[in-house]
């Protein structure tokens, strides 16, 4: 008996331990960060942050809704059945929002502190980036590090290596805007003079250094900014140094630097790229024009099915322009200025019937026939909107001027224009460098207003318009009024995603305007922080009214 | 007591009186008699019968009874509910004295635990046991299908019609804030993964506009015609040896193996046929649509009358065939079957294929020292899916383009199919039927082997090896004609999608069983198992073919056959998890004192590389103990208890369904060459954690004619595995905590079984289960958890479900509706608030069978109560502003103040009642017996309905609803959009031996 206790005992034994494992865990479909370093290395990483910074401006649901649609120029009415989504899109005009009831400030919290995540990773000692890699790296960090401050007023920070489940510190206040200006000036001197308009250049680096400077009095007091002469002469040294440099210049066509071969441009400092056809780079530009064309425009072509008529513009924006006369379809209109749009436009006008810029009136299909909505009416852009932002009637689908500032891209058999589109997504533009000068000298402790309106009509002049015979900063009444920068800013710059900071800068924010009453709660002039992004880290703290 | 055997005595004279006519006899005399029980005890109400004929009598509370009989009688029956029938020949006797014997309950049942085996009566945890004799009939496609509303508070809901869907199980309520949370199943001792080699489609990427389709069953390659029993564990004493994958229950199937006695062939088959929807969907019919066209001044009418739902639906014949040959002598048996059937589905071009081969033998060397135990299972399953994705967008699912096709609109022409008028007409239905396929081939093989060593007298070593392998391929094709399919239309789009699951197990185990004393008796197991899994999925996608782009010149050549000549190749998707590997140690104590008083001890310790570096081994042990009161000796003579016992455990059991790697620091590949971190390390991560308490009264009353249990749990889910919003900056939004919070589950559950009357030639057997759960999340210290995503146009963003502290999980959190404005628009609170819940709170079962002689029907019906569902068909698909756009919706809207313009959002007004009681299967046998002399036994005809019947005041295609509409992982609940309907079904069969 004894025996076979022990031949049993000894088997089981032998049999367990031949079997027992250390229960090690092989990733197989992914790499360790050891793995990635000696494999791959820094610039694999880096590009992943490079990669980053293309969604959250491409779609206009993300910081576009933040910095657009709760501004003047943009809007999108809820279509009967349609452009409800929980209400979000009329809390964002209409300054109504709860802190987590519009889920885009939580998407964008997470996608902007992402690209900070990724490009701190890049200054991992185990990557072993180069300096020009870290630079670029720190480049990338500081435009979304600038992103969260302006919109959340505060941005946590981690070094690199951190322990992902410690709570960072946070930055606000003027440390913040210091803190992202001290990265900027230390990273200059390491980028390469070579660098292209995709990566991190010292021309984009200086640019986000005249946003900040530019914006530096707004950040510290949301409610009533002043601007010290010190930032405003950086703004204008700076700028200038861009201006002078010669390498930048307008485009003949306004709307060439958002066309499909945009790369090309020579306004653009800063942009995102996207590989036309090719679905892996790809950032969705694309929504771009599908959310603002309607069902039926493109609709039938290669797959296509038109648009999701959403994003719309309004009568007062369109009107800032100067308009006095209808806009007629001859393609040689001169008597308005072009960056309203509605002209042929080689590439999308024959292959679409859409003519780039505002949409407004009858919309034509590619061989001039009229098109019409869901309903057989004709498809006529209407500028009168419901005044709650609600569509019931018969003209639901019409309601709202719509801007197609992106051309489509048509090409590849009009494929791209479903996802694949080969538009760059520009980020820092040449015309905003004027801008941001003209608006430093009249800032400055001795505004220089003629400097200003000068270098304002160099710019109208570039576009094919007409000069203005006097410019004021803002009129505190109408937000819309033409001639004022604020408006020059906005014929030139709408729909690039920096409205509510120019808004808010110019102490606007908060003044009533197309279908939004004054709503003077200063809570609005920031976003609120998610409620689950204020649990998870302790060391932010909640906005003021929230 | 008098009642009910006046009522046994009533019904059984009744039906006798109705269906045969009254005989006279010429001659009789009298017998007379006394019964009495094993005891000696009389037993009143016994029924004495002349074979062969109605004559009949019952025995009086002295156990006497007095009967005349023909002169030509020869045997006398005696029968009565807890007894065993006897027959009696009379001979020349006028006066009997008849024992009969007690029937053998079902406490002598051998149930399955984990890792042994024991009888019912011995068990101290909470634990159902089904016979196969108990099963559920009628269309069976997985073996889970058979128990549905078989087991108190074990709640089934298929999520989906398609044949062969995978289903949700929940055992005690809602244990887990996770997706993917079925118990663990484990079959002849082989613990399964949950998942399937199904390959998964998700139609979201690459430009559809459509989301994942529904899952499938991990079940469907079981017959379950190879079943003996399904055991379910549901208290920490019996599932706690499966430690950390037995929180959610265990399932524990069990196959069936041979007798001893001669060789045997059975054969079952079956044909049926879906012969419509079981519950239709109140969209407009032609009629109805015209009035309300002239009504709102609308010119949509397209002149003709045509029924969508109907054309797209099918009355295909199902065909099952069956075959088992089992045979062996004392040393070997083995058990070979075979399974052939065709499923097809309520919707055209949807079917589910299998055909399944079983071999299991078990064979003694060695003067029965060591016996080998094997079973290998080798299927293979075809489906036929169409295109119900669980979230498809604005450009919706087939449902949605039946649901919505103008009904006036002829859906096809001349040449092929109508075309939409404009983007936003309904896709055709029947395009899409036609173009798209998609079709998954699964092989599987599930096998396992086992040697059990006969050490010494009482302690036995047994080793098991099992290896589970499944590939299984699915190829989706849509064709480039099919009109107004955004991504598909003028381009065609395929898919090649391929997964192999491997799982292997490595289990030693030694058990001994000794008598300490003649008194006390003792058990004890302790074993070793090691398990790991390996899953991966490769899928290619394409698009812009040149072929197929127009109806006329298609051809029948698939694009995933010809995927070179696509013009644009999506992203290659290749995805290998993390292997899992589980290490265990276990062991179980039994005693047994006297028969009366029980212990159980049970201890696991499980390591798992799936845990945080700090975290690798949790350990979870339980105890149970029983009072069995009916072998008292004060309880002996008891008349009205035949059975009584007291069980009371308590226990700690896991759950590790994470995702593997969820630990670890990762850097995924992704656009434009590049790589990035992708997941935030925790290697703190670890297994969740319920601790569980229950208390049981196993009841049988008057020799067994009643007999069930009652219990009372409550569950505590502590350190929850939960997607914590990320500390940012991040990798990524989310990643995985234990949180400390805690999910309470309790409730009580009753169960009853009557054998109600039980003669010769009639008896009437019942059965009924209740179970009331309560759920409630506490000490949740997280934000809120949105979830349920509502899908469809004009809602995104929108999410119904709210997972918070102090509701219970998945509580619905909407926007109040408060009817409509003078413009018929409705009026939406502008925030959202607590809606009720999802969870069923009332579970109930019922089951009952009537015999009369060789005719017998069994019927089955189940019922949820006490919940509220989310109708996101009606919200986004069937809305009356769809009628404004010349869609066809639902028609109930215009009897409300709704206007035809008025808006779409999600808010509390789609909430439904889901109550519901279902006639999930009812079935007529007629047994004929053996036939041609004995050759061909036990030959019987059935005729069997599925879903016959529910009566729901739920508007949509079926209560039992439960759409996957989870929100980053976090899970939902009772959502229906455009699910896949069930269908009612009526099927026949005939079942014999050999």
């Amino acid at each position: 008996m004894n025996k076979y206790i022990k031949m049993a005992a000894g088997v089981v034994t032998l049999a367990i331990v031949a079997s027992c494992t250390k229960l090690d865990q092989n990733l197989n479909s992914t790499l360790t960060s050891q793995q990635t370093a000696n494999a791959l290395g820094a610039a694999f990483v880096l590009q992943n942050a490079y990669n980053d910074v293309g969604n959250p401006y491409s779609d206009p649901g993300n910081v576009f809704a933040l910095e657009e649609v709760t501004a003047d120029e943009c809007l999108i009415p809820t279509r009967a059945g349609d452009w409800d989504d929980n209400g979000k899109w009329r809390a964002l005009h209409q300054h109504n929002w709860s802190v987590d009831g519009v889920d885009i400030f939580l998407n964008m919290f997470n996608a902007l502190n992402k690209i900070t995540f990724d490009a701190t990773n890049v200054l991992t000692p185990d990557f072993k980036a180069t300096k020009e890699q870290i630079a670029e790296a720190r480049f990338i960090r500081a435009i979304a590090l600038y992103q969260i401050f302006d919109l959340w007023g505060q941005f946590p920070f981690r070094p690199p290596a951190d322990n992902l489940l410690n709570a960072p510190k946070v930055y606000r206040g003027d440390s913040a805007v210091q803190f992202i200006i001290s990265e900027l000036n230390a990273v200059i001197p390491d980028l390469s003079a070579g660098n292209t308009i995709s990566q991190a250049n010292v021309d984009a680096a200086n640019f986000l250094l005249m946003r900040l400077y530019l914006n530096h009095g707004a950040f510290v007091n949301r409610q009533s900014p002043t601007f010290s002469d010190a930032d405003m002469q950086k703004v204008i040294t700076l700028g200038n140094a861009i201006i002078n440099s010669g390498k930048y210049g307008y485009s003949s066509n306004f709307f060439d630097n958002f066309n499909p071969s945009n790369s090309t441009s020579k306004e653009i400092i800063f942009a995102s790229p996207n590989t036309a056809g090719v679905v892996t780079n790809n950032t969705g530009i694309h929504n771009m024009w599908w959310s603002t064309s309607h069902y039926n425009q493109y609709f039938s072509h290669y797959g296509s099915q038109g648009g999701w008529n959403g994003f719309s513009t309004v009568a007062d924006f369109y009107n800032s322009f100067g308009v006095t006369v209808p806009m007629t379809r001859t393609p040689n209109d001169t008597l308005i200025d072009p960056r309203i749009g509605g002209r042929y436009y080689k590439g999308a006008t024959d292959q679409s019937g859409i003519r780039p810029g505002i949409l407004i009136g009858q919309q034509y299909d590619e061989k001039g026939n009229k098109l019409t909505d869901r309903k057989n009416n004709l498809l006529i852009f209407d500028p009168n909107i419901a005044p709650d932002l609600k569509e019931n009637g018969a003209n639901l689908e019409l309601t709202g001027y719509r801007i197609a500032k992106y051309v489509p891209d048509f090409s590849n058999n009009g494929k791209n224009y479903n996802g694949t589109a080969g538009n760059w997504c520009v980020l820092f533009r040449y015309p905003d460098v004027v801008l941001m000068v003209a608006e430093a000298m009249m800032r400055q402790a001795a505004p220089n207003n003629a400097g200003a309106l000068a270098l304002v009509n160099s710019l109208r002049a570039a576009r094919g318009t007409t000069a203005m015979t006097s410019m004021i900063l803002n009129d505190a009444t109408n937000v819309y009024a033409p001639n004022t920068l604020l408006a020059e800013r906005g014929r030139e710059m709408y729909w690039e995603s920096v409205r509510r900071t120019d808004l808010i800068r110019f102490g606007m924010f908060l003044k009533p305007w197309a279908y939004k009453s004054a709503s003077g709660d200063v809570k609005n002039l920031l976003y609120p922080i998610p409620t689950a992004s204020l649990a998870a880290n302790p060391n932010l703290k909640q906005n003021d009214g929230y | 007591m008098t009642i009910q055997r006046s009522l046994a005595r009533w019904v059984s004279f009744t039906l006798l009186c109705v269906l045969f006519t009254q005989n006279a006899f010429s001659q009789t005399k009298t017998i007379t008699g006394k019964v009495s029980d094993d005891k000696g005890t009389p037993v009143a109400g016994i029924s004495v019968t002349v074979k062969g004929s109605k004559t009949g009598a019952s025995t009086s509370a002295d156990g006497t009874f007095s009967l005349n009989v023909p002169s030509t009688a020869t045997t006398l029956v005696f029968s009565g509910v807890g007894y065993t029938s006897q027959d009696v020949t009379i001979g020349d006797q006028t006066s009997l004295s008849v024992t009969l014997a007690t029937t053998t309950s079902n406490l002598n049942e051998v149930v399955v635990v984990g890792y042994g085996t024991a009888r019912k009566k011995d068990v101290t945890g909470s634990l159902v046991s089904v016979q196969s004799k108990d099963f559920n009939q009628g269309v069976v496609t997985s073996p889970d299908q058979l128990l549905t509303g078989k087991v108190s508070g074990m709640e089934i809901t298929t999520n989906s019609g398609q044949p062969g869907a995978a289903t949700t199980i929940k055992i005690r309520g809602n244990n887990s804030i996770r997706v993917n949370n079925n118990p663990l199943y484990v079959i002849d001792g082989v613990p399964l993964d949950g998942r399937t080699a199904r390959p998964s489609l998700n139609l979201g990427q690459n430009g559809l506009d459509f989301g994942p389709t529904p899952e499938t069953n991990p079940l469907l390659y079981i017959n379950p015609n190879d079943i003996q029993q399904i055991d379910i564990l549901k208290d920490a004493s019996s599932a706690a040896i499966y430690g950390s994958r037995g929180a959610n229950g265990v399932i524990v199937i069990t196959t069936k193996k041979s007798s001893s006695s001669g060789t045997k062939l059975e054969m079952n088959t079956s044909w049926g046929v879906n012969i419509g929807y079981m519950k239709k969907y109140p969209v407009m019919d032609a009629s109805e649509f015209r009035a309300n066209l002239a009504k709102n001044n609308l010119k949509n009418d397209s002149g003709a009358s045509v029924d969508p739902l109907k054309e797209i639906s099918q009355h295909k014949l199902s065909q099952n065939y069956s075959l088992a040959l089992s045979g062996g002598n004392d040393n070997g048996k083995f058990r070979v079957s075979f399974l052939g059937s065709s499923n097809q589905g309520l919707i055209k071009k949807t079917a589910l294929d299998k055909y399944l081969g079983n071999f299991a033998g078990t064979y003694k060397f060695l003067d029965k020292r060591i016996t080998i135990d094997f079973n290998l299972i080798a299927g293979h399953t075809t489906e036929n899916i169409q295109l119900l994705s669980n979230t498809a967008g604005a450009g919706g699912n087939l449902m949605s383009y039946a649901l919505n096709w103008n009904p006036t609109k002829a859906l096809r022409t001349g040449k092929g199919y109508s075309l939409a008028a404009n983007s936003f007409s309904a896709t055709n239905p029947l395009a899409v039927l036609d173009g798209f396929s998609d079709v998954a081939d699964v092989n599987v093989f599930l096998g396992n082997i086992s040697a059990t060593v006969n050490i010494i007298k009482g302690l036995d070593y047994k080793f098991l090896f099992a290896i589970n392998h499944g590939s299984g391929s699915r190829n989706t094709n849509a064709e480039g004609w099919i009109d107004n399919l955004k991504g598909v239309s003028g381009q065609g789009f395929a898919a090649i999608n391929t997964t192999i699951l491997t799982s292997q197990t490595f289990t030693h185990t030694l058990n001994y069983r000794t008598n300490f004393t003649d008194d006390l008796k003792f058990e004890a197991v302790a074993g070793y198992e090691y398990w790991k899994t390996d899953f991966d999925n490769n899928t290619i996608a394409a698009t812009g073919f040149n072929t197929n782009l127009d109806y006329a010149t298609r051809t029948n050549v698939q694009y995933t056959d010809f995927m070179q000549n696509a013009k644009t190749l999506f992203p290659m998707s290749t995805i290998r998890d993390p292997r899992t590997e589980i290490q265990s140690y276990f062991g179980r104590v039994n005693f047994n004192l006297l028969d009366k008083y029980y212990l159980t001890a049970t201890m696991r310790a499980d390591g798992s590389n799936k845990f945080g570096a700090n975290n690798k081994y949790g350990y979870f042990p339980s105890v149970g103990a029983k009072w069995n009161i009916s072998n008292e000796d004060f309880m002996k003579n008891s008349n009205l208890f035949s059975n009584l016992g007291l069980r009371a455990s308590w226990g700690i059991t896991g759950n590790q369904e994470f995702p593997a790697g969820a630990s670890l620091e990762q850097f995924s590949s992704t656009a434009f060459n590049s790589i990035g971190q992708t997941n935030v390390a925790n290697p703190d991560l670890k297994w969740e954690k319920t601790t569980s308490i229950n208390f049981g009264l196993d009841y049988g009353l008057l020799r067994g004619r009643f007999y069930g249990s009652l219990d009372y749990y409550r569950k505590n889910t502590t350190d929850l595995l939960f997607q914590s919003t990320a500390i940012q900056p991040a990798p990524a939004s989310i990643y995985f905590i234990n949180l400390p919070a805690h999910l309470i589950n309790y409730g009580i559950e009753f169960s009853v079984g009557a054998a109600i009357v039980q003669q010769n030639d009639f008896s009437w057997d019942f059965g009924f289960n209740i179970a009331y759960n309560h759920n409630k999340l506490t000490k949740f210290n997280q934000a809120p958890i949105p979830t349920a995503q509502v899908s469809g146009q004009g809602v995104s963003g929108a999410l119904a479900q709210i997972i918070t502290n102090n509701q219970p999980v998945n509580e619905f959190y909407l926007k109040k509706f408060g009817g409509y404005d003078q413009n018929g628009n409705q009026i939406i609170a502008d925030t959202p608030s607590f809606c009720g819940d999802p969870n069923p709170h009332v579970l109930m079962g019922l089951s009952t069978t009537l015999r009369y002689k060789k005719l017998s029907l069994v019927i089955n019906a189940n019922s949820a109560t006490g919940y509220l569902i989310y109708n996101n068909t009606h919200n986004t698909i069937t809305n009356i502003g769809q009628f404004a756009k010349g869609l066809n919706s639902d028609a109930n809207d215009f009897k409300t103040k709704e206007s035809t313009g008025d808006g779409v959002a999600a808010s509390s007004r789609y909430l439904e009642n889901g109550n519901f009681v279902k006639l999930r299967n009812a079935t007529l046998t007629y047994m004929i017996g053996d036939v041609a002399g004995g050759k061909v036994k036990n030959l019987s005809v059935f005729v069997s309905g599925t879903n016959l019947f529910v009566i729901t005041k739920f508007t949509g295609f079926d209560p039992e609803v439960n759409v996957d509409k989870n929100n980053n992982n976090y899970p939902s609940r009772n959502m229906e959009y455009i699910p896949y309907p069930t269908p009612r079904a009526i099927s026949f069969g005939l079942n014999l031996g050999l």
